[in-house]
């Protein structure tokens, strides 16, 4: 009996791999100038969760070419709308190379002889035990001197959960054929009167010496037909490419595609200098900047440090320093009555806070120039530092609630040096300070960091440093003014209590770290996050201990330890999660902004990150607010959200194209090509509302 | 820095390429002047209509995008409220000797009355001059020019790029909105737009 089972089963196996082969016999429409088709393709079986390519294959007769997503000086895209059931999304075209096909004094991008054109599917749950069908309707114009607007419509079944991969090779050259992102590159550029001057590092080094050709992936933009004037210096390739006098767009972020003999690359890279489009009045609308926005770059040096001075300050406010709030307390409390105690331990404090801004601005200014895509709070992005965060939290809160004290964790010598070099614990707080406030950014503050980046390397640093003094300041002043120290009541018993009480806002530290973390890496990273944290808990009880149980228990719990950090290491690492959208919000993406904005809407975005406590306050706050969101529906405002949890390029340069280095970032971007308006971290109904008006 | 890289410009701009293929008319500047004949035998210079509005339309009868605007008549009804409106319209066909959508001045001047087009003059750029001036790249490519000769206009005829009939009714008519902007005296909101369609069939 069991042979026959598994022989039916085969059989019926068989017959769902038959199915395809019989369903694509629809899929093909013929024109005199091109045979088309729609394949697909899934190496893993037609499930939820696997890779699923969908692809339309044109064959062209010899001379007859369809276009590319830029087609250049005339002609037009293929376009494909697909019919699918619930459950089953397809994404935009992963357009293959292109190539440049002159005509006359004419330049179009497009593909000769065979080309597919990929599309992923992406099923969020198991396709109807019948099947999957696929409908497609495809518009295509196929030019050889003259051209052919033609269409056609496809059908196809994909069967449930099986393997389709008779169209592999295809698929695979298609998919090799894709312009090769660059990781390492770093690309600017730069409007200087009608040409664009575009900039690239980290480019290939055997590409070093040779021509390239430049393909911009916006319309409208270059004089395609002609030549490029392009240098190599120092491993950066420069070229200056010719504006159309008549350009139609004025993009933010210019993606391209760089063409050498056989090899293709796609970089992205911001654009700045762009002065508005000619328009019959000379007078151009000037963009109007929110009120408490400061602009972008160009302001002086004193003024920047000024700003970073009060940025600050004002960092004291946001939410994301209340934990270091509840250390300071307590260190005035420990101190209280002893003036001298106050003021040794302000200094250490401020000098703490001082030398932990340069030596992260340090580190960014160094990461930067070998090439990183990194802005201020980078160090969140890293989710093995948001470990190493919570454990320090784990570790403060447990001694702060008397599970173990230090004198009895280290040896004798070193307890007493921290009780006899109370400036040593003051610096300390300070750097942790620095650590936990550093991802967010106060009003000003993201102006002054912004401008920092676009200076020499001192100067940079001073910033910082001005930073670093605005965030001290307030308890320096406290712990010298002499009404503060009398307003402390005297040490008692109160003390202890005190200090119990503050572990709990330690504990809520780490919880908010375990939420970072569970963005960053999934659910796998923040268990292994908690068993190290029980284990570490765990060994810092038991070398508390008293006597020999010290060694009885002490022994086991640090294998354990070791054994919990080799668990759970691996885990740490960032997965690109699926962006967890909210209803209303769509994720964000450059070229998405750019759509929506050339199609006539407004865009609103929601620079945000999990580790900024800042931002998620604004978001679960005025950004649900019912009433302001139904302000950007009546506006017609589209809402984005880029999520820089994690380490996000094309983020990064989009808040250097703002003038920012770091979140929260709120921009209003009008539907044309205007300004957008930056609005303040501390984000309001109020404020929304006016630049909503702006708008108009 | 600055003695380094001094050469090197100069070294660039001795590698400058031929001069571009297409002159520069740009938006906000005066438009560039022409002569060039019409289907009715006459000759026309865009200096003769000055203090006129201008409308000027790239045609080529063999395009399957000038037809979606013919066939529907979408062409022919922005011509009549262009010129009702007191504007001139220059319909241009620049299409070379060598293409196989070469029309002579007759054929050309019958197709336009087959369409019942109300264009002021059809005129041939043969040799591509007018064309190249004013950097007409597709069929149709439009261009507008105020009475004081200034080019306010240059790009698509529509938002809708697409060769279908379908699209006409929910796209928006970049010339009609224009000319209406610039006749109540507001500046032109989308003076340049991603023109859309067949190459001209230039020489070469």
């Amino acid at each position: 009996m069991p042979s026959l089972r598994a022989s039916f089963l085969a059989r019926l196996l068989l017959l769902a791999l038959l199915v395809p082969v019989c369903a694509q016999a629809t899929a093909r429409v013929e024109t005199p100038r091109v045979r088309a088709e729609l394949l697909a393709y899934a190496p893993e079986g037609v499930a939820a969760g696997k890779p699923v390519w969908l692809g339309l294959q044109l064959q062209h007769q010899p001379h007859w070419h369809t276009y590319w997503k830029n087609p250049g000086d005339s002609g037009l895209p293929t376009t494909l709308a697909w019919t699918l059931p619930a459950g089953a999304s397809a994404g935009e075209i992963d357009w293959p190379a292109p190539r440049p096909l002159p005509f006359g004094p004419l330049v179009n991008y497009g593909y000769e002889d065979t080309v597919l054109l990929p599309v992923p599917l992406t099923l969020s749950e198991a396709p109807a035990s019948g099947g999957l069908p696929v409908k497609l309707q495809a518009d295509w114009l196929v030019c050889k001197e003259e051209c052919i607007p033609e269409s056609g419509e496809f059908d196809l079944l994909l069967p449930n959960g099986g393997v389709l991969d008779q169209h592999r090779a295809a698929f695979e050259a298609a998919l090799a054929a894709r312009p090769q992102a660059l990781a390492n590159a770093s690309a600017e550029v730069r409007v200087e009167g009608d040409t664009l001057v575009a900039t690239i590092a980290g480019l290939p080094a055997t590409l070093a010496g040779s021509e390239l050709r430049l393909l911009p992936e916006t319309e409208g933009l270059i004089e395609h037909a002609q030549a490029i004037q392009q240098s190599w210096q120092d491993g950066r390739w420069q070229a200056q490419v010719p504006l159309s006098p008549q350009r139609s767009a004025s993009p933010e972020r210019l993606p391209m595609v760089l063409l050498a003999g056989d090899s293709a690359f796609r970089v992205e890279a911001p654009v700045s200098g762009w002065k508005a489009l000619g328009t019959a009045s000379a007078a151009a609308p000037a963009p109007a900047p929110a009120p408490g926005a400061a602009p972008p770059t160009g302001i002086g040096f004193a003024a920047g440090l000024l700003l970073a001075l009060a940025g600050g300050a004002l960092l004291n406010l946001m939410p994301c320093v209340f934990p270091i709030l509840s250390l300071k307390v307590l260190g005035f409390a420990r101190h209280a009555g002893a003036r001298r105690e106050l003021a040794v331990g302000g200094f250490a404090y401020t000098a703490g806070v001082i030398l932990s801004f340069l030596a992260l601005a340090g580190a960014l200014i160094a990461l930067r120039a070998g090439g990183e895509q990194l802005g201020w709070g980078f160090q969140l992005q890293e989710p093995v530092f948001v470990a190493a965060l919570a454990l320090l939290f784990t570790l403060i809160g447990l001694n702060l609630a008397g599970v173990f004290e230090l004198r009895t964790l280290l040896p004798g010598s070193a307890a007493g040096w921290q009780l006899q070099h109370p400036a040593a614990d003051a610096f300390l707080t300070g750097v942790l300070a620095v650590a936990v406030a550093s991802p967010c950014t106060a009003p000003f503050m993201g102006a002054a960091l912004g401008f920092a980046f676009t200076l020499p390397g001192a100067q940079t640093l001073l910033i910082f440093a001005a930073l670093g003094l605005g965030l001290a300041l307030p308890y320096l002043l406290a712990s010298l003014l002499p009404p503060v120290a009398r307003a402390m009541p005297r040490p008692g018993a109160w003390m202890a209590r005190l200090r119990t009480v503050m572990a709990f806002p330690m504990f809520a530290t780490v919880l908010w770290l375990l939420w970072v973390l569970g963005v960053q890496a999934g659910v796998n990273g923040v268990i292994g996050l908690l068993g190290l944290l029980l284990a570490v808990s765990f060994a810092a009880w038991a070398w508390a201990q008293p006597g020999r149980s010290r060694w009885w228990l002490g022994t086991p719990a640090v294998a354990l330890l070791a054994a919990a950090l080799a668990w759970s290491l691996p885990g740490l690492r960032a997965q690109p999660a699926p962006a967890a959208t909210t209803a209303g919000w769509e994720t964000w993406s450059p070229e998405r902004v750019a759509a929506l904005r050339a199609a006539g809407q407004p865009v609103f975005v929601d620079f945000t990150a999990a580790w900024c406590v800042t931002c998620q306050v604004n978001k679960r706050t005025t950004l649900a607010d019912a009433a302001v969101l139904e302000e950007f529906r009546r506006a017609g405002v589209a809402l984005l959200r880029a999520d820089w949890t994690s380490r996000d390029a094309s983020i990064t340069a989009a808040l250097d194209g703002l003038g920012r280095s770091g979140v929260p970032v709120y921009a209003l971007y009008p539907a044309d090509a205007g300004t957008p308006q930056l609005l303040t971290e501390l984000l309001s109904a109020g404020e929304i509302r006016s630049a909503l008006a702006n708008l108009k | 820095m600055k003695t380094v890289r001094l050469p090197l410009f100069a070294l660039c701009a001795s590698l400058m390429l031929p001069a571009p293929a297409f002159s520069a008319a740009t938006v906000g500047q005066p438009a560039p002047d022409f002569t060039a004949s019409g289907t009715d035998g006459k000759r026309h210079s865009l200096a003769d209509y000055r203090g006129k509005y201008v409308v000027m339309e790239w045609v080529n009868p063999g395009c399957p995008f000038v037809r979606k605007h013919y066939s529907s008549g979408n062409m022919q009804t922005t011509q009549q409220e262009a010129t009702r409106a007191g504007a001139v319209w220059l319909t241009i066909n620049s299409t070379a000797k060598s293409s196989g959508d070469y029309l002579s001045a007759a054929d050309m001047g019958q197709w336009m009355s087959e369409q019942k087009a109300a264009a002021t003059a059809t005129l041939l750029d043969t040799d591509g001059k007018v064309g190249m001036a004013y950097g007409a790249k597709t069929t149709p490519h439009m261009y507008i020019i105020d009475p004081q000769g200034k080019l306010i206009y240059a790009g698509a005829i529509d938002s809708k790029p697409s060769a279908k009939v379908e699209d006409i009714a929910t796209a928006t008519n970049y010339v009609r909105t224009s000319l209406q902007e610039a006749l109540a005296g507001k500046p032109v909101s989308q003076a340049n737009t991603k023109a859309y369609g067949c190459s001209v069939k230039y020489e070469g």
